[in-house]
C-alpha cells in the first residue's frame, strides 16, 4: 500500500477597509487522523497574535479553534500548516459488484451507527429538491452496483456542471445552482449530497485539500490554490469512501481531510464576527506539496 | 365626582337577585364540554362563586368593572406584537375579565403532571446532548431527533450548571369532550406567558376583588420568588456578585413586554444581544462602569439566534461566543440551547415508554393522539384518516403550515401525501379535539355571555431542591371564535386570568407573599446602566434636539421665503439651511425646503430625524412615560409626512412638529427619573443644542451686518426675549451677549457649555476624567470676551471662541462614544472551500 507524504500551507488574508476592535473566530483548518490519513505535524498562526485561543473538537470530531483577537487591526492572517501522510484506498474487488440497495436502512425501526443515521437526512444547506431526486434517479436503476453507480453520478456533475466562481457565493441556495448547472466544489458536493441524500442513501461533506499538479513541463504556481471540497458516501463494509464530483473521480491519495460534516455550514473553514472592520477583501491561498 | 361618590353609599337593599338573563342565554352544546356548567343553571364547585357573583351583579356594574379592567390595560400599555398585525407593534393585550377557574383537586393533578412531565424532558434532553443512549436504544428513533431542527450539534457535550437544561416550561393543554386534559404543545426554548399571567392577575383581581379574596385564591408571588432564588442558586460562581438577566431579542419582539415585566419583577437587568460580549470563556455585560460578568441568563431568544459565530450567521440578535461559555459551563441559561428540539409534538407517542423507561413512573399527562410521520406505520395510519386530522412540519410550531384534514380538496391531500412521502420525518399528524369552552363576557354582544374554545398554558420552573414547581396559575387563552380548533394569541384570541382554589379553607398563602420579594433578596438591585442603554439616551437626547432645531429652521427659512421675492432668496439663513438640512440639486429651494420638512428621503430633514427620534424612543420604550411614547408616535401618524406639499401645509406641519417636540423636552425634563441615564440624555441634547448654536451664529458672521440679526433670534428661539429687553431692534452687541454669553438663556452657547460640564463633573465623580477638559478652555475663552471691542461679527478673537466650540462638539461626542459607548455593529464573515478542478 503506498503512502504519501505532504506538506500543507493554507494561508487566508482578511483586508478591511476600516480597522476592526476585536474579532472572534471559529476554525475547521485542523486535519483530523482517518483511516486513510496520519497528521504528523500542524500548527496554526493567527496574525495579530490571539488575546485567547482554545481548541475543542465539534460534534463530528473535527478539530475547532474558537479564537479571539482584542487588538485593533486592518488585517488578519490565518496560516494553517500540516504535515500529513495518506494512504491508498482500495475497496476489495467484490465490492464492486454489489448493488446501491444495500446501502439503505432496511427498516426505521432498525438501529444503525448514529453517525451514518445522521447523514441520511437533509440539511440546512442541502434540503431535498426535486431536480436532486430526479438526477439521482439517473444513476441509481434497480440493482445497479453501488460503486459504479455513484462514480458514474460523480462523473456527470462534473460534466454536467461548469466551475464558475462568479456564478455563486456562500449564500447561494442549492435549488439556483442546479438550475444555472454553475459553481465552486461546494456547490458541487452540495448537489452530489442532495442526490444521495434523496435516494436516502448516507453521504457527508468533507472539507480538505486536493494536490493540485502542475501541467507537464510548468512549475507549480504556490498559492494559486484554494480549500476544496468532496462527499464521502457510507457502504455497508467499507465505510466511507470518498466521491470528488469536482474532477469527477474517486477521492484517494491526492485528498486531504480536514473534516467532516452534514455540509459546509458544519466545517466551515474560517468564520468569524469582527467589531468594525466594514467591507473586507478575502485573499485565501493553499499550496499542496509533494515530500 | 358622581362615581366616587356612589361607591361610599350603601348598596341598594336587594331581596333576591332575579336571574340575569346573561346567565340563561349561555350555550351549551352537547358534544363538547363546558368549564363553567355541569348542565344548564347547574355550575361546577370550583365556579359557583362566580356563578353566584354574576347573577348578584348588575349589567351596568360588569360594565363599569370591565371598563375599568381595560383602563388599566391601556395605561400599563400591555402589549403584544404581532408581526401581521396591520396595527403594527402596538396591538393591546386582550383579556377577558372572567377568571378561569381550576379546583384544588383538579390543580393537585395537573401539578404533579407538569412537574413530571418537565423533569421527563430534562432527562431525555440530557440524553439526546450527552450518551445519545435513546437513539442507540432506538427509544426515540434516530431520524426524528436528527432531522428536527432544534437539534443543535454544537450543543453537544455542554456542561449545563448542575446537569440542568430546562429551568423553565411550559405546557399548552386542552379539555377533551370526556373531561381529560391532553397537552398539546411543550415549550422549552424559552417559554413564555408567565409575565403575562401575572398581569392578568393584577387586573382580575381588583375587577372580583372581594370574590378573590373569598376565595383564598393561590397567589402567584412565590412562584417568581422561587424562579429567581434557583437561578441564583444554580448559577456558577465567580468574579463578583451572582448576575442574572434577562436576554430580550429587542422591542419589535412579539412578547417584549413581557420580557420587561419579567426583568422589573425578578429585578435583573433587561438586556439584548449588543449588551453581551464574550471573553475568557465567560459572559459578560458592558455597562458604562466597565464589564461585568454574567452567571445566569433567563432568555427570551430562540435557540438558532443565540451565537452568530456559531449558529445562524445573520443573526443580529445573538452574542458571538456565547455557544462556547456554554459548553464550558461557565454560564447557566435558562433554557440550555438546544432545548427547542423537544418541541413540535414529533416525540409525543414515545413519551410513555420513555417516562417509564428513564424516570420509573407512568406518564401523568397524556398527551394529544399524535403520530409521526417518520414511521411507516404510523403515516399510513394517519393519512387514513387525514379528514380527521391536522399536518403540520414536525419542527414548527402551528404556523401557517398547518392544515386541517377536513379542509382539504382532494388535489391538496395529494400534494400533501406527495410531501410526506418524499420527507416523512419532517412530518406529524394530530387528532382534533372539540376542545371544552369557557364563558366569556362581552358587554357589547347580544348576549353578553357566551362560550369560547379553550387553552391552558401552565408554567414550571426549576426551584433549589432540584425539584420542579408549578406556578398556582396560568395564562388561559380563549378562542376568536366559538368554534375555533386552534387556540392561539397569534390567531387573535384573548387571554384570561387562571384561578386555582386552595387546598383547605385556611389561607397561607399571605404569609408566603409577605415573607418574599424584600429589597434585600434582591440579587443585584443597583441600577446598571448597560453601554447600549447610555448611548439610546445620549442619541435621544440629541436626536430630539436636532428635531426641534431642524423644524424651527425650516421654519424661518419658509417664512422668508414668503417674505421674499422670486429672485433673491438671499437671507443667511438659506445658506445655513443649505449647509445643513436640505437636499444640494436643482430643485427650486423652496421646494427642497419643503420636500426637507416633510419627506423621509430628505436624510437630513425633519421627516428623516423624527423617524430616527421614534426609532430611538423604541428602543428606549421601557424607560419612557406613556404620554411620552403617544407624542412621538402621534406626531408620526400626522397625514403630512411623506406627502409633497404646499407651503402653508408645510407651515401648519412645523407648527405642529415644533409643539410636539417642545412637549418632549418637557416631559423628559418633567417626568423621567434623574438616573444616570439621564445624564446621558441631557448631554446629548445640550451637546446637540451648542453644536448647532455654534453653527448658526458662524453663519451669522460670515454673511456680516447686512441682513440683520431677527433670524437669529426666531431660530434661537431668543426673539421674545430680546424684545422685552431692549425694545429695538436687534443689534449686535446685545444679540451676542444674549446669544453666547448670557448664562440665564438657555438658548446661548455659555449657559449650554456650563450645563454639559455640570453633567461631565457628576459624572467624573463615579468613573473618572470624562473629557471635560475639552470643553474648560473654550468657556474660560468666551467669558474673557470683551464686549466693546469683540462683540463684532469681523472680531477674530470671537470667531475663534466660536470655531474651538464647534471643535470641542465633535471631540467630546468621540470622547464619550468611545469612553462609554464603543458599540459597532458586528458582522459576519466566512471563507468558501473554492477549489478549482487541477
Amino acid at each position: 500500500m503506498s503512502r504519501i507524504q505532504y506538506q500543507v500551507v493554507h494561508r487566508t488574508t482578511y483586508n478591511y477597509a476600516y480597522q476592526v476592535l476585536n474579532g472572534q473566530h471559529f476554525t475547521h483548518l485542523t486535519p483530523r487522523h482517518t483511516a486513510q490519513q496520519e497528521v504528523l505535524w500542524h500548527a496554526l498562526e493567527f496574525t495579530p497574535r490571539p488575546a485567547e485561543s482554545t481548541k475543542c473538537r465539534d460534534y463530528y470530531g473535527n478539530h475547532c479553534h474558537s479564537v479571539l483577537i482584542q487588538a485593533p487591526h486592518d488585517s488578519l492572517q490565518v496560516t494553517a500548516t500540516t504535515l500529513v501522510r495518506v494512504a491508498e484506498f482500495a475497496p476489495a474487488r467484490e465490492f464492486g459488484q454489489r448493488s446501491w440497495e444495500r446501502a439503505l436502512l432496511p427498516s426505521i425501526y432498525q438501529t444503525e451507527a448514529l453517525e451514518v443515521a445522521d447523514m441520511r437526512l437533509p440539511s440546512p444547506l442541502t434540503p431535498l429538491l426535486p431536480a436532486g431526486q430526479a438526477y439521482a434517479a439517473r444513476f441509481l436503476q434497480t440493482g445497479r452496483p453501488w460503486l459504479e453507480a455513484l462514480l458514474d453520478l460523480t462523473q456527470h456533475i462534473r460534466q454536467e456542471f461548469e466551475y464558475d466562481p462568479e456564478a455563486t457565493d456562500v449564500d447561494t441556495p442549492l435549488a439556483e445552482v442546479f438550475a444555472s448547472k454553475r459553481g465552486v466544489c461546494q456547490d458541487f458536493a452540495h448537489v452530489m449530497l442532495s442526490c444521495l441524500r434523496s435516494a436516502k442513501l448516507p453521504a457527508r461533506y468533507v472539507s480538505g485539500y486536493i494536490l493540485n499538479e502542475p501541467p507537464p513541463g510548468k512549475e507549480k504556481l504556490i498559492g494559486s490554490d484554494a480549500s476544496h471540497a468532496w462527499v464521502e458516501s457510507w457502504y455497508p463494509g467499507l465505510g466511507w469512501v470518498g466521491f470528488d464530483p469536482t474532477n469527477g473521480k474517486l477521492a484517494n491519495t491526492e485528498f486531504i481531510t480536514i473534516g467532516w460534516g452534514r455540509d459546509y455550514g458544519d466545517v466551515t473553514p474560517l468564520r468569524g464576527v469582527v467589531l468594525g472592520g466594514g467591507e473586507h477583501e478575502l485573499d485565501v491561498r493553499v499550496a499542496v506539496t509533494r515530500l | 365626582m358622581p362615581d366616587t361618590m356612589a361607591d361610599k353609599l350603601p348598596p341598594p337593599p336587594v331581596a333576591e337577585p332575579a336571574p340575569q338573563p346573561l346567565l340563561t342565554a349561555y350555550p351549551l352544546p352537547a358534544e363538547r364540554y363546558d368549564e363553567m356548567f355541569a348542565a344548564a343553571e347547574q355550575p361546577r364547585p370550583q365556579w359557583q362563586a362566580l356563578h353566584k357573583e354574576l347573577r348578584s351583579t348588575s349589567t351596568a356594574e360588569l360594565n363599569k368593572r370591565i371598563q375599568s379592567a381595560e383602563r388599566q390595560i391601556r395605561d400599563s400599555g400591555i402589549t403584544y406584537n404581532v408581526y401581521t398585525d396591520p396595527d403594527g407593534l402596538d396591538r393591546q393585550w386582550e383579556l377577558d375579565v372572567l377568571p378561569f377557574m381550576i379546583s384544588a383537586d383538579e390543580w393537585r393533578q395537573l401539578e404533579r403532571g407538569i412537574a413530571q412531565r418537565a423533569r421527563l424532558l430534562n432527562a431525555i434532553v440530557a440524553d439526546l446532548y450527552g450518551p445519545q443512549k435513546l437513539l442507540h436504544e432506538g427509544l426515540i428513533p434516530a431520524p426524528l431527533v436528527f432531522g428536527h431542527v432544534g437539534f443543535l450539534r454544537n450543543a453537544w457535550g455542554m456542561q449545563p450548571p448542575g446537569g440542568h437544561y430546562l429551568h423553565l416550561y411550559a405546557a399548552d393543554l386542552t379539555r377533551s369532550p370526556d373531561g381529560q386534559w391532553w397537552v398539546v404543545a411543550d415549550r422549552t426554548q424559552a417559554p413564555s406567558g408567565a409575565g403575562y399571567a401575572l398581569e392578568n392577575r393584577l387586573i382580575v383581581s381588583r375587577v372580583f376583588s372581594e370574590l378573590f379574596r373569598q376565595q383564598n385564591v393561590r397567589h402567584l408571588a412565590q412562584y417568581f420568588a422561587t424562579l429567581r432564588d434557583s437561578l441564583t442558586q444554580h448559577a456558577p460562581r465567580g468574579d463578583g456578585t451572582t448576575l442574572a438577566v434577562v436576554w430580550t431579542p429587542g422591542p419589535y419582539n412579539e412578547t417584549y413586554f413581557e420580557h420587561a415585566l419579567l426583568a422589573r419583577y425578578l429585578g435583573f437587568p433587561l438586556v439584548e444581544g449588543g449588551d453581551l460580549t464574550v471573553l475568557g470563556g465567560k459572559v459578560w455585560l458592558k455597562t458604562i462602569e466597565g464589564p461585568r460578568r454574567i452567571h445566569a441568563i433567563i432568555r427570551r431568544q430562540d435557540d438558532t439566534f443565540c451565537d452568530p459565530l456559531e449558529l445562524r450567521a445573520d443573526s443580529t440578535l445573538g452574542c458571538a461566543g456565547l455557544m462556547d461559555c456554554v459548553r464550558r459551563g461557565t454560564v447557566l441559561m435558562a433554557n440550555a440551547p438546544g432545548t427547542g428540539v423537544l418541541e413540535g409534538g414529533a416525540l409525543y407517542g414515545y413519551l410513555p415508554r420513555l417516562c417509564e423507561s428513564l424516570l420509573g413512573e407512568a406518564l401523568l399527562l397524556p398527551s394529544i393522539a399524535t403520530w409521526w410521520c417518520g414511521e411507516p406505520a404510523a403515516m399510513e395510519a394517519a393519512l387514513a384518516r387525514a379528514d380527521q386530522l391536522a399536518f403540520k412540519v414536525a419542527n414548527r410550531g402551528w404556523g401557517r403550515d398547518a392544515q386541517l384534514g377536513d379542509q382539504l380538496t382532494p388535489e391538496q391531500l395529494l400534494v400533501l401525501k406527495r410531501s410526506i412521502s418524499a420527507q416523512p420525518e419532517l412530518y406529524l399528524a394530530q387528532e382534533l379535539v372539540q376542545v371544552s369552552q369557557t364563558p366569556i363576557l362581552d358587554m357589547h354582544a347580544e348576549q353578553p355571555l357566551a362560550s369560547r374554545g379553550v387553552a391552558l398554558r401552565l408554567h414550571a420552573c426549576l426551584n433549589s431542591n432540584h425539584q420542579f414547581t408549578v406556578m398556582p396559575g396560568g395564562l388561559t387563552r380563549v378562542s376568536s371564535e366559538a368554534d375555533a380548533r386552534i387556540v392561539a394569541m397569534q390567531r387573535g384570541g384573548s387571554s384570561k386570568d387562571t384561578w386555582v382554589l386552595p387546598e383547605g379553607p385556611e389561607d397561607t398563602q399571605f404569609s408566603l407573599l409577605r415573607s418574599t420579594l424584600t429589597s434585600a433578596d434582591l440579587v443585584d438591585s443597583k441600577a446598571m446602566l448597560t453601554s447600549r442603554g447610555a448611548e439610546n439616551q445620549y442619541w435621544f437626547g440629541r436626536t430630539s434636539e436636532r428635531c426641534e432645531h431642524v423644524a424651527r429652521l425650516l421654519r424661518v427659512a419658509l417664512n422668508a421665503v414668503l417674505q421674499e421675492s422670486e429672485d433673491g432668496f438671499s437671507s443667511p439663513v438659506f445658506t445655513l439651511a443649505g449647509s445643513y438640512v436640505v437636499a444640494e440639486d436643482e430643485r427650486p429651494l423652496d421646494r427642497r425646503l419643503l420636500d426637507a420638512c416633510t419627506l423621509e428621503s430628505e436624510g437630513f430633514g425633519l421627516a428623516a430625524n423624527l423617524r430616527r427620534l421614534s426609532q430611538l424612543a423604541f428602543q428606549l420604550r421601557n424607560r419612557l412615560s406613556l404620554d411620552h411614547w403617544r407624542t412621538i408616535t402621534q406626531l408620526m401618524r400626522n397625514p403630512a409626512l411623506n406627502e409633497t406639499v404646499t407651503l402653508s401645509e408645510g407651515l401648519a406641519w412645523l407648527d405642529t412638529a415644533i409643539v410636539a417636540t417642545t412637549t418632549l423636552s418637557g416631559y423628559a425634563l418633567d417626568s423621567m427619573t434623574r438616573s444616570i441615564g439621564f445624564r446621558f440624555l441631557s448631554i446629548g441634547r445640550r451637546l446637540e443644542r451648542l453644536s448647532f448654536l455654534t453653527r448658526a451664529i458662524q453663519h451669522a458672521c460670515l454673511e456680516g451686518r447686512h441682513y440683520g440679526l431677527t433670524w437669529l433670534l426666531e431660530l434661537c428661539d431668543s426673539l421674545i426675549t430680546y424684545r422685552s429687553r431692549y425694545m429695538a431692534q436687534p443689534e449686535w452687541l446685545p444679540v451676542v451677549d444674549l446669544l453666547i454669553r448670557d448664562e440665564s438663556n438657555p438658548r446661548s452657547l455659555l449657559f449650554q457649555a456650563v450645563g454639559i460640564s455640570d453633567y461631565l463633573r457628576k459624572l467624573e465623580e463615579r468613573h473618572g476624567p470624562c473629557g471635560r477638559e475639552l470643553l474648560e478652555p473654550v468657556i474660560a475663552l468666551v467669558r474673557d470676551l470683551d464686549a466693546d471691542r469683540e462683540y463684532q461679527p469681523e472680531s477674530p478673537r470671537l470667531l475663534e471662541a466660536l470655531q474651538q466650540f464647534s471643535v470641542a462638539c465633535l471631540a467630546l461626542n468621540a470622547h464619550l462614544t468611545s469612553r462609554f459607548f464603543a458599540h459597532p455593529r458586528a458582522t459576519v464573515q466566512s471563507d468558501r472551500n473554492l477549489s478549482d478542478a487541477p
